[in-house]
């Protein structure tokens, strides 16, 4: 039986690339790309607004080379708020919660319907979860450690049957596991197939929870989720992003980012997994360019299908790590030389793993902009989804069948908006990405004119960032 | 019924209905759309599972979105009318994520886990090229809503049909007796560097040169150009009418730029709705565009006097008389599309009551499809009268031209069926089950 369809699968790959050479000879579709909202976009100002978004973040480097460090110093200055002591077993509780409501997810991933945008599981993953609570976390804190499918479940057991991790994992591990599982859900999300085929998506949710149960009964929960687990660790470092921020019982009060600056030096591990997601999230948009299509030589109005292009997205993906990587050691490299090799300088490893910190408000804000446009569309399939949570047909909440609307990509005035918020959260991820940093370097560096001259080179590539992050919301795409 | 086929067919060209009846094995094997109830045999409650395979995600997105609503919407109505004999019209809609080789993979889940005893609602040319060998090796009718040559080209095979949505090859030529002798004999044509681009070229040039027009330049635009104006000074000062099927992003960039180029006062325009399909025509920077010509395969804006369907059709997909969703004015419908899966769904339905009660279901379907000529318009089958050639299994229709006229696209020519014809290209009759 295998074998058979195996020869099928065969028979039909040679038939594609036969027809498709005929499809060139012969013809194409009437339609490639019909117009959209990139129609708009390209009808606006993007330059003229551009350079304001650069000029805001210039002018944050600015101010802060002219004030006072006593000034700048204060930025991130936080303020205790009284404790507030949360019951564990409530966390417990919360996370065996959503174990129960991702076995309900898995169970209409597989016997719902077809369609991913009114399947409750893709919805649910690719809006809600990737969307909303991903950029939850950089304003209201870390609650993946509360929501996550793991710890509950795990504590449950654990305390039941006396677990004991059965393979203790070496300091030296580190966060490294991490690295390639959060590659491994950026080929899943960018270069497959059918992300969203709720079959697959399913499988895939499915066996990546399954490996992370069974890594923490193996390794130990907490020593796991630290280690190997890529969302526990995105989602930590993206909800140091939040203004409040609650750790053992006390609550601290600052500006967007306070934490971040305050943070401890990441591991080198650490270090390179927020380059790799800041890297992964700026190709997710890169990949869509004309840019990036004609670079690999596919015509921007033929686009193919991802199958097409698979082997040239997963090298995209490793490129982008790998460019931003050395990029920034270098910037790094230069940090330290200008700011002078005194006896007390740091090491280009600390400054390293220190100054990574910074890049999160950039994946943070390019984050939200990249995925505003699908989340406004979106989230209304999941309001239908809702409304008809068991696929039984119902519609619980009124909608009608005609409640899904993408007209506001159909005006230049509501595109503007759109086009504008976009611009927003990518200035808004520069600036704090440059305060962030600047912050850090005077912990680095004692002397403020060390601290300064240390800025100069990541404060270029930060502006060159914003540059390129503003250039890819503006540029033509061709997927 | 079987005097309008007789009528319908007195009025289209004697040698397509010769070949016709030939591919019939003879005059008794007519039918027609609506109007061939079929026998109805061992009839049962089971429903037609039915696969739609549809551009939920990709490039096709904004399409797919509008072939879900309108295939939904012709299902209720089928199955509020007592569906198929009795059985309902199940659909099973999976995403092909505009991708060819999902598309296959698609194909065989209907094929092998879903036990679907058709498939349809496929756009793009490349997902169906891809899908249809699979269809093929699968023994699956396979329905198409996609305009693309690629059926009546003979590359697939016997289990393909296009039957409700006419080819591009078909709309293209049609357009030039019209552009002759209405807006111009000296035309230039600005069209994208690649295929798409290509076959309008080239089947518009063959058209309009029978016609007796002059074909002055055509001037290719690389795909990844978004900006326009300097291929402008290459259109010869003598062009009468400008032949425009830009597509992609920078589609109102271009008719901006155009219309910055000539303020107003150079040739007159012709294009396709599919440049600005889903786009409302009153958006900022196409203005220009007033006065100007559109091939729309069925016309986004309500017409006075002009397809008696159109206002329940509209109606029952939830579209205003501007082509835009009921519910949003902004959210504007892919209208000159999406009429073809409500009447393929429709077809469907007549073809397997035709075929119902067969001991190869599947092969009767087809059967059934190719021996249906003529398809009258009804509410069934909104867009107008067609005719279906069984041999190429594509089907023949008018095509409408609309003007841009204070905002909206009016009628200005309904063609006959007659100029969309050409030769067959291939006889699938002639190919093993």
């Amino acid at each position: 039986m295998v074998t058979a369809r195996r020869a099928s699968g065969y028979q039909t790959t040679a038939y594609i690339c036969l027809m498709s050479w005929f499809a060139v000879l012969a013809m194409h579709s009437p339609a490639w790309a019909h117009a959209s909202e990139q129609t708009f976009v390209l009808l606006l100002p993007t330059s003229v607004y551009n350079s304001v978004g650069l000029g805001i973040v210039v002018l944050t480097v600015f101010m802060l080379v002219v004030l006072p460090r006593q000034i700048s110093g204060t930025l991130f200055v936080s303020c205790g708020l009284s404790p507030w002591q949360l019951d564990e077993r409530l966390r417990t509780a919360v996370s065996c919660g959503s174990l129960i409501l991702l076995l309900y997810l898995l169970f209409v991933g597989i016997t719902g319907k077809r369609d991913p945008l009114t399947n409750m599981l893709p919805v649910f993953i690719w809006t809600v979860w990737w969307i909303v609570i991903f950029a939850l976390h950089g304003l209201a804190g870390n609650f993946w450690s509360w929501i996550n499918p793991w710890t509950g479940p795990y504590l449950v057991i654990s305390k039941t049957f006396g677990l004991r991790p059965l393979l203790p994992l070496s300091d030296r591990v580190s966060s490294w596991p991490a690295l390639p599982a959060y590659i491994a859900f950026a080929i899943f999300i960018l270069a497959d197939i059918a992300p969203d085929d709720p079959d697959r998506l399913a499988g895939f949710v499915a066996g990546y929870c399954l490996y992370t149960f069974v890594a923490m009964i193996l390794f130990g929960g907490e020593r796991w989720l630290a280690s190997g687990e890529c969302f526990t660790l995105l989602f930590r470092y993206v909800s140091l992003l939040a203004p409040l921020q609650i750790r053992a019982g006390s609550r601290r009060l600052g500006l967007p980012g306070w934490a971040l600056s305050k943070h401890p030096p990441l591991t080198v591990s650490q270090a390179a997994f927020v380059l790799c997601a800041l890297a992964s999230s700026s190709f997710d948009g890169l990949n869509e360019t004309f840019w990036w299509l004609t670079t690999i030589g596919v015509n921007p109005l033929e686009f193919p299908g991802r199958s097409a292009i698979f082997a040239q997205t997963v090298l995209g993906i490793f490129a982008a790590v790998l460019l931003l990587t050395v990029v920034f050691t270098l910037c790094v490299m230069l940090t330290v030389r200008f700011a002078g090799n005194v006896s007390d300088s740091p090491t280009v490893q600390l400054t390293f793993n220190h100054l990574a910190l910074s890049l999160l408000p950039i994946a943070f804000g390019y984050h939200l902009a990249h995925f505003f446009p699908t989340f406004l569309v979106n989230i209304q399939y999941f309001a239908v989804a809702l409304s008809d949570p068991l696929a039984t047909g119902a519609d619980y909440f009124g909608l009608g069948s005609h409640f899904v609307t993408t007209g506001f990509f159909n005006t230049l005035g509501s595109v503007r908006l759109i086009w504008l918020a976009q611009c927003a959260f990518i200035v808004f991820g520069h600036v704090l990405a440059v305060l962030v940093c600047h912050d850090i370097l005077q912990q680095l560096f004692a002397s403020t004119r060390r601290a300064l001259l240390a800025h100069v080179p990541l404060a270029i590539l930060m502006i060159l960032y914003t540059s390129f992050s503003l250039w890819l919301l503006a540029a033509p795409r061709g997927v | 019924m079987k005097k309008d086929s007789t009528k319908l067919l007195s009025g289209v060209s004697r040698r397509l209905a010769l070949k016709s009846i030939g591919a019939l094995g003879g005059a008794a094997a007519f039918s027609s759309i609506p109007g061939f109830t079929g026998m109805v045999h061992g009839q049962t409650d089971e429903p037609f599972r039915l696969g739609f395979q549809v551009h939920r995600t990709g490039i096709g997105a904004a399409y797919g979105r509008w072939y879900e609503r309108t295939t939904n919407a012709a299902v209720a109505r089928i199955n509020s009318q007592g569906g198929i004999d009795g059985r309902p019209i199940e659909i099973i809609a999976e995403d092909d994520g505009t991708d060819p080789k999902r598309g296959a993979e698609v194909v065989e889940k209907f094929a092998t886990q879903h036990n679907c005893d058709a498939a349809f609602g496929t756009l793009f040319s490349h997902v169906v090229i891809g899908s249809a060998p699979r269809a093929g090796e699968l023994k699956l009718p396979y329905l198409v809503v996609s305009e693309g040559h690629h059926v009546a080209s003979g590359i697939l095979n016997r289990y393909t049909l296009q039957p409700c949505i006419t080819d591009v090859k078909s709309q293209v030529q049609a357009m030039a007796p019209y552009v002759h002798d209405n807006l111009g004999k000296k035309v230039t044509m600005i069209y994208p560097d690649f295929a798409f681009g290509h076959d309008h070229r080239d089947y518009f040039s063959e058209a309009f040169a029978r016609r007796g027009g002059t074909i002055l330049e055509q001037i290719a635009i690389p795909p990844a150009e978004t900006a326009f104006t300097r291929y402008f000074p290459k259109i010869p000062r003598d062009t009468e009418v400008l032949y425009h099927v830009m597509v992609g992003p920078a589609v109102l960039t271009f008719v901006k730029e155009l219309g910055e180029f000539f303020g107003g006062s150079g040739p007159a325009l012709f294009g396709f709705i599919d440049s600005l399909e889903a786009v409302d025509i009153n958006s900022p920077g196409l203005e220009f565009l007033d006065g100007s010509y559109f091939w729309e395969g069925m016309p986004r804006y309500q017409q006075q006097g002009m397809l008696a369907y159109d206002a329940e059709y509209r109606d029952a997909v939830g579209v205003d008389a501007n082509g835009a969703s009921v519910s949003d004015a902004r959210d504007v419908s892919t209208y000159a599309h999406m009429f073809g899966c409500w009447e393929t769904l429709h077809f469907i339905r007549d073809i397997v009551s035709r075929a119902q009660g067969s001991s190869n279901m599947k092969q009767a379907m087809i059967e059934a499809a190719e021996s249906v000529t003529d398809i009258t318009e009804s509410i069934e089958h909104p867009q107008g009268n067609k005719l279906f050639n069984g041999k190429t299994h594509q089907v023949f229709g008018h095509q409408y031209i609309t003007r841009v006229n204070g905002g909206r696209l009016d009628a200005v020519h309904t063609t006959s069926i007659e100029d969309t014809f050409y030769p067959d290209e291939v006889d699938y009759t002639q190919q093993e089950f």
